[in-house]
């Protein structure tokens, strides 16, 4: 048996990983796979508490959050090939379009 | 003391008149292979009607937790259906004749549109965390293809995409915050979570969690630190689908955002009205933080636009920060005042927005310069918008002054005063800019002065939003008495 | 060192992976460091060049993929996802009674408009 502790810990550095992807890296297509890494981390966690507690709310609020982040994912891809057909770019840095 | 699935249903008719629009919807467009068809802006008409008959209308008896706990059915989630379904019923309206979007297929646009009404719908009533974050992606992922609807356009594709980034991170970070908290509470009910806080220690883990949920719900309802998304989409996006985002998202953002944050953190006292903290993480002064940084923010950078559709986005972020007022004083008044704005909000905004879909139906533009002489080549219409734009600023007759009344009176009572002082400084900054606009449509020259001729199906709408904020400004006795008996939550 | 060791439960039927992920992963680091340091670095073109089991490579490395596959893997991971709600349902069918089978009719068939949909919407055709 792992300590519950190790999940959390695993879950924060995945989480962490993800952050610092969307935040320091210019490729719009690698932030979207950073924001799945973040996902992917609240899922490990949602998992090893469900585990730990006994209660089987974990694993279906990591369906859940599996499901709709397809269907974030989707939508983002869907979004980022209208966005490149357009600039021919899919860097963040060059979305300046708009900009106060 | 939940009502289990089957018997649950009859609870739930305004959704499932949604759903069944949706489903028709999708099922009429791709039979029938008219993509320009008006059959489908009445088809979402008539469901969001439906909706708002079953839920405000003819609502049955309220006071449930159903769906086994997963949604509450109390006045509370009544009053925020028959809110976000009538802004949502104004903004079809609009969007029927939109320049925006004419000429595009749009049966996909009533979808997301009522896709996002569902997910309100449903994060306003959701009592459990597993289904607050499913709603709040119903909300989100919808939002975003309205946003970049304007497919081949540069700045609406851009700013979907940015708001897919914000929003997924933010979501992200809300989620990791739910895991913390059903991991130290072991239950994904709101109001099993508050019990089980309320009874251990504050500890770092806890804050953590409040903090991070606390950023989902912000950027929301476009909160100041996570606000950045919404100018951009709010000035890509069509005009109305900006106008639906300013209201609809923002009204549900602030319902699930008083909903979570009093039932977890906080109890009610039946005899004062007040509520009382239950867990040591002290997010009144968090909020009122946030409410004042998100009003200063919101005002000043306003005062820069020259785009009134960028310029609306930063006073409805302002707008956002007076509403946090009332929701950092831990009583009932404070609720029903942020409810009560919400209403006389409701109308004016959408009805600035209503002003800006019609003069850029003509002008081809939105720049401040499109609006100049606006009272001579359209009165009627340039009178309607200086009324929404002296009633967002708070200025007496007007609805907004009612509102803005209510927040600060709950504010002042409760011996907030920084707050009071920041948040009166903000009006008189923002009367600077909205004024700007309308001395532009009465006091500058224009460069052509053919009149714009105003529809009059778009003029009877205009009347119909004028009004109540003319009438809410002199006899806001009811909707006041209405928001007083929605804060009734339930919590179970 | 030795009190480390007292902890460690050598009859754990998981501790040969241990050690096989151990040797496994020192092997592997170990070598490639070996080479770093002892080999020689003589670096030209053919060096440079794209590796294809010795052969000269045809195609620029970086193939252009048709954006079509993007439409087929965004339809894929939707329905594929969506099944994943079926595996519990079909877990628990016989207790779930009837009622479990309408609400998954209903889910299914929401699903089914939405696949719909994508068909008449000309997404599934590959010209």
């Amino acid at each position: 048996m792992i300590a519950p502790s190790a999940y959390l810990l695993l879950s924060a550095i995945l989480f962490g990983i993800g952050v610092v992807g969307v935040v320091a890296r210019k490729n719009i297509l690698i932030i979207l796979m950073s924001v799945e890494l973040m996902l992917n981390g609240v899922n490990v966690a949602f998992v090893a508490a469900g585990s730990y507690l006994g209660d089987a709310a974990g694993g279906v609020f990591a369906f859940m959050v599996m499901t709709v982040a397809a269907a974030e994912a989707a939508v983002g891809l869907a979004l980022l090939i209208a966005l490149y057909r357009l600039k021919e770019t899919v860097d963040i840095t060059e979305l300046k379009v708009l900009k106060w | 003391m939940f009502l289990g699935n089957l018997a649950s249903l009859r609870y739930f008719l305004p959704e499932f008149a949604v759903t069944a629009t949706i489903l028709l919807l999708v099922v009429l467009h791709v039979v029938t292979k008219s993509p320009r068809s008006t059959a489908s802006g009445f088809l979402s008409l008539l469901g969001v009607g439906a909706a708002i008959f079953l839920a405000g209308v003819a609502p049955a008896g309220a006071g449930r937790s159903i769906f086994e706990g997963m949604v509450a059915h109390d006045g509370f989630a009544v009053f925020f259906k028959v809110l976000t379904a009538l802004a949502t019923l104004v903004v079809i309206f609009m969007s029927m004749d939109s320049r925006d979007l004419a000429g595009r297929s749009q049966a996909e646009y009533y979808i997301f549109l009522l896709s996002t009404l569902l997910g309100m719908f449903l994060l306003s009533s959701a009592t459990d965390i597993v289904m607050l974050y499913l709603a709040l992606e119903l909300v989100s992922i919808p939002s975003y293809l309205l946003a970049g609807y304007l497919k081949g356009q540069e700045r609406s594709t851009e700013a979907a995409m940015k708001y897919v980034v914000y929003g997924a991170t933010a979501s992200g970070v809300m989620i990791y915050g739910f895991s913390i908290l059903f991991g130290l509470t072991g239950s994904t009910q709101v109001a099993e979570i508050g019990r089980s806080l309320a009874a251990g220690k504050a500890t770092l883990p806890m804050l953590l969690a409040s903090v991070m949920v606390a950023v989902g719900f912000g950027y929301k309802i476009a909160a100041v630190p996570f606000h950045m998304w919404s100018p951009d989409v709010y000035e890509g996006a069509p005009t109305p689908a900006t106008a639906f985002f300013s209201v609809g998202p923002k009204a549900a953002g602030f319902a699930v955002l008083v909903r979570f944050y009093y039932t977890v953190f906080a109890a009610a006292d039946p005899g004062t009205g007040l509520w009382r903290l239950t867990s040591a993480v002290d997010w009144p002064f968090l909020f009122a933080a946030l409410s004042a940084l998100t009003m200063t923010v919101g005002n000043l950078v306003a005062v820069k636009q020259s785009n009134v559709k960028r310029l609306l986005a930063y006073s409805s972020i302002a707008h956002a920060g007076y509403m946090l007022m009332g929701f950092v004083l831990l009583s009932s008044a404070g609720i029903e005042a942020i409810l009560f704005y919400l209403v006389v909000y409701l109308f004016m905004n959408l009805g600035a927005f209503y002003v800006v879909v019609l003069v850029s139906n003509a002008t081809r533009g939105e720049e401040i310069s499109d609006f100049t002489g606006l009272g001579s080549r359209a009165p009627f219409a340039a009178v309607a918008l200086s009324i929404f734009l002296f009633a967002l600023t708070g200025i007496p007759p007007f609805s907004g002054f009612i509102g803005k009344v209510y927040l600060f009176a709950e504010v002042i009572h409760r011996g907030v005063y920084w707050l009071a002082v920041v948040a009166a400084l903000n009006s008189v900054v923002s009367l600077y800019y909205y004024t700007r606009i309308v001395r532009a449509m009465f006091f500058e020259e224009p460069k052509d002065a053919s009149a714009i001729p105003v529809p009059a199906v778009s003029g009877a709408l205009l009347v119909l939003l004028v009004a109540p904020t003319l009438i809410l400004g002199v006899y806001w006795e009811p909707v006041a008495r209405i928001a007083a008996d929605s804060v009734r939550m339930l919590a179970f | 060192m030795a009190g480390f060791l007292a902890t460690v439960d050598f009859s754990n039927p998981y501790f040969a992976v241990l050690v096989l992920l151990v040797i496994a992963l020192a092997m592997s680091v170990g070598f490639v460091l070996l080479s770093q340091a002892l080999g020689p670095k003589r670096y030209d073109r053919i060096k440079y060049g794209v590796y294809e089991c010795g052969v000269d490579p045809i195609t620029p490395a970086a193939v252009r993929v048709s954006v079509k596959f993007y439409l087929v893997a965004i339809l894929f991971i939707l329905f594929d996802l969506e099944t994943t709600f079926l595996y519990p349902w079909a877990v628990l069918f016989r207790s779930l009674g009837w009622f479990g089978f309408i609400e998954m009719a209903v889910f299914v068939g929401i699903l089914l408009v939405g696949l719909v949909y994508a068909w008449k919407k000309g997404a599934l055709e590959w010209q």
